[in-house]
């Protein structure tokens, strides 16, 4: 084996990550030709016996082990033939000796041998072995008490099971069928679905995992590595973005950058001055965009990915400042600038309630998850929420908002989030009523909340954009640079599959995307000519993305036409 | 060296201004009414700039920042940068970046707002005083 390693020079490696296991990969292809002529092609020497022989190009693989666990995946398999042959080819067992007789004489339930050759296998831990014995001697005692032999089983209960001071709740539960010996012969039955197999294995199973990995190899090891790579793999590759993809074990996974949305597909002009929010249905169906011209547009996504424009809502008397779709998408509150907020049949574009406080302007919104109530911000800083009437049903008073901040609340309808101070995020929990704070050292201009509601994006003053976790230790993960922002504010969002990416706006006009984990600049988006002020990423079609700008329109981006749709790259050219 | 006055940046609003609004005793910008700073946070009335009066604050909200460069004051050479309103874009005073002596340290990181570019808590303005400063530029009352 060795010299089939060895006899290639060795590949000049540029220090890539993943090269590695490329080379890895055309490793094994040598070692386990399954199907093909066994013991001529290959030039074997006798296994070494000092050193330890390794495999791979790392030289961190231990040639033993890797062959048992091959040996293992054959058996699991069901190569039966093939992995006695591979076994007996490569002379490496892939149980010793006594571990082999253990196993045999476990089938045969011939438990009295197979306690005496767990002994001789010669395990350190003596804990582990009194609880292998255990196990045997349940299947003993088991034994005993079909054939009725009361007196036998409770001697090995008393005089073998008991001394080995383990699992004292199962010996209470063994004495227990001493008394009532039918019952435990029914349970048995009844766990045994009619064959003896069934029980057998479940013992089986549990003296594997009793023994350690090296004397009894685990079942599936290598399979498990083999996943480990693949997430490996998965997770290296930033531009991942797409639904159906399939990985292979032939070549490193990696997609191409065409995978993410960089190329302008419509310039949506409707509105009369700067576009300052826009966003997605869930369903991802509908856009909705607000402007400075006092209106919010509610534009149809066609199945083509076209955009066309469905109604214009006009009412509010102060520029729209932000949107927020029903949970069901049949309706749209809308919040003028420390004005009203509005409620709006998406399919006829009538205004069904306007929300407003005496006296104080609205300055956020949102839905409860329920869709019966409505959370607004107030400028005098408190939070109010009502029902769909109008009517005041809770008022969370003192410094809870400020005059600009976003709104956000949890699918549970747990929490409600705003900007409560200069630098401080407030997650007031409704139910335990406490508060949590995201404190920064920045001022805060905007957030947005992850679809699993257990992160925050957070945009600072200082261009800086913060993720934090919001669940269980409240901390910042990742943090994301690049973008302009000095005067405006500007949002971001979570987008992609598996929201894996994050996008923002820029005063640069462009958008930015960022891998989220990596925290990776990937892609600049140049086309408007203004402040980019807000992004919003097609949250069911991961290749749309959406922004609103000063330049008064809104671009929808997709994947370059170049590219099929869904596709990703195999890193070896073929789509 | 003397600084001009030049106004930064568009007129026009642009884009959805994002501003703080503080509470207390506020200087607020002359010309659009942006506040800018707390009367408490003033740390010296004693400072001059060619239009008259000027105050030196430890914090100031709502500006953007200009150019870093270096000027000489009569208190020595400075590296500082203009700010201006972030709504309109008005020039309302300048910051200190660097005190090269070691006895001006203290102004480093604080702001000095002009008394003619604000308007005060009370809300009033201060009119310019036609008095020639010879070397220009900010100077301090010793």
């Amino acid at each position: 084996m060795g010299g089939v390693e060895h006899s290639e020079p060795p590949l000049k490696r540029v220090k890539v990550p993943l090269g590695d296991l490329k080379n890895l990969v055309g490793e094994v292809s040598h070692i386990v030709p399954v199907s093909s002529s066994l013991g001529d092609s290959m030039a074997r020497s006798p296994c070494s016996q000092g050193a330890e022989e390794m495999v791979g190009m790392k030289g961190v693989i231990k040639k033993q082990e890797f062959v048992k666990i091959i040996t293992r995946a054959l058996y699991s398999l069901g190569y039966v033939r093939t992995g006695a042959l591979l076994e007996e080819e490569s002379g490496i067992p892939l149980h010793s000796t006594a571990v082999a007789l253990l196993l045999d004489q476990v089938r045969g339930e011939k438990w009295e041998e197979s306690l005496v050759t767990l002994h001789k296998i010669g395990l350190s831990d003596e804990i582990m072995v009194k609880r292998a014995s255990f196990l045997l001697l349940e299947q003993k005692f088991f034994d005993l008490l079909k054939e009725e032999n009361l007196m036998a089983a409770l001697d090995t209960l008393r005089n073998e099971i008991v001394p080995l001071s383990v699992d004292v709740g199962r010996v209470r539960e063994l004495a227990s069928f001493i008394i009532c010996p039918s019952q435990c012969v029914a349970l048995r039955i009844s766990s045994q679905d009619g064959t003896d197999a069934n029980s057998r294995s479940g013992f089986k199973e549990k003296l594997e995992k009793l023994l350690p990995a090296a004397v009894m190899i685990p079942e599936r090891r290598l399979e498990h590595l083999v996943e480990q790579a693949l997430d490996v793999q998965r997770d290296a590759c930033v531009f991942h973005n797409t639904l159906d993809s399939e990985f292979s074990l032939y070549v490193d996974h990696q997609c191409g950058r065409n995978q993410i949305p960089s190329h302008t597909l419509q310039i949506l002009q409707a509105h009369k001055d700067e576009v300052w929010f826009l966003q997605f249905s869930h369903n991802g169906k509908y856009l909705a965009s607000a402007s400075k011209d006092h209106t919010t547009v509610v534009w149809e996504v066609k199945e083509s990915d076209l955009v066309l424009l469905k109604h214009t809502l006009t009412g509010h008397q102060q520029p729209v400042l932000t949107i927020t779709w029903s949970p069901d998408d049949s309706q749209l509150l809308t919040c003028g600038v420390e004005e009203v907020v509005r409620r709006w049949d998406v399919n006829t574009g009538e205004c069904l309630h306007v929300y407003e406080k005496a006296g104080v302007g609205l300055i956020s919104c949102g839905w409860f998850p329920d869709g019966k109530g409505i959370v607004s911000g107030m400028k005098d800083k408190s939070i109010c929420l009502w029902d769909l009437d109008g009517r005041e049903l809770e008022c969370w008073k003192g410094q809870r908002t400020l005059n600009i901040s976003d709104m956000a609340i949890t699918d549970d309808g747990k929490r409600i989030i705003s900007i409560c101070r200069e630098n401080a995020i407030l997650l007031l929990d409704r139910e335990a009523k406490f508060e949590r704070l995201i404190e920064e050292k920045q001022v805060i201009t905007s957030f947005s909340l992850s679809e699993d509601n257990k992160f925050l994006l957070v945009n600072l003053m200082n261009q800086e954009l913060h993720l934090w976790s919001i669940e269980g230790d409240i901390k910042v993960v990742a943090h994301y640079r690049g973008h302009i922002r000095t005067r405006f504010l500007i949002r971001s969002c979570f987008g992609g599959f598996e929201q894996a990416f994050i996008a923002s706006g820029s005063e640069d006009s462009q958008v930015y995307i960022w891998h989220r984990d990596t925290g990776k600049l990937l892609l600049t988006l140049a086309g408007h000519s203004g402040a980019v002020n807000c992004v919003s990423w097609n949250p069911m079609d991961p290749h749309m993305l959406a922004s609103a700008s000063d330049d008064r329109t809104i671009r929808i981006w997709g994947l370059d036409g170049l590219n099929c749709k869904g596709h990703c790259s195999n890193g070896n050219g073929i789509t | 060296m003397c600084f001009h006055e030049h106004v930064h940046g568009n007129q026009e609003k642009m884009g959805r201004i994002f501003s703080v609004n503080l509470e207390g005793k506020i200087y607020s910008c002359k010309h659009c009414r942006t506040h800018v700073a707390l009367m408490d946070d003033i740390v010296s009335k004693s400072f001059h700039c060619r239009h008259g009066k000027a105050y030196l604050f430890s914090k100031v909200v709502n500006v953007t920042v200009g150019t870093k460069e270096e000027r000489m004051m009569m208190t020595g050479l400075h590296t500082v940068a203009d700010i201006f309103c972030v709504r309109c874009g008005s020039i309302v005073g300048w910051t200190y970046e660097t005190a090269h002596q070691k006895d001006q340290k203290y102004k480093e990181g604080k702001s000095v707002l002009e008394r003619y570019k604000i308007s005060g808590p009370d809300g009033s303005n201060y009119w310019a005083s036609h008095e020639a400063h010879v070397g220009g530029s900010d100077a301090e009352d010793v």
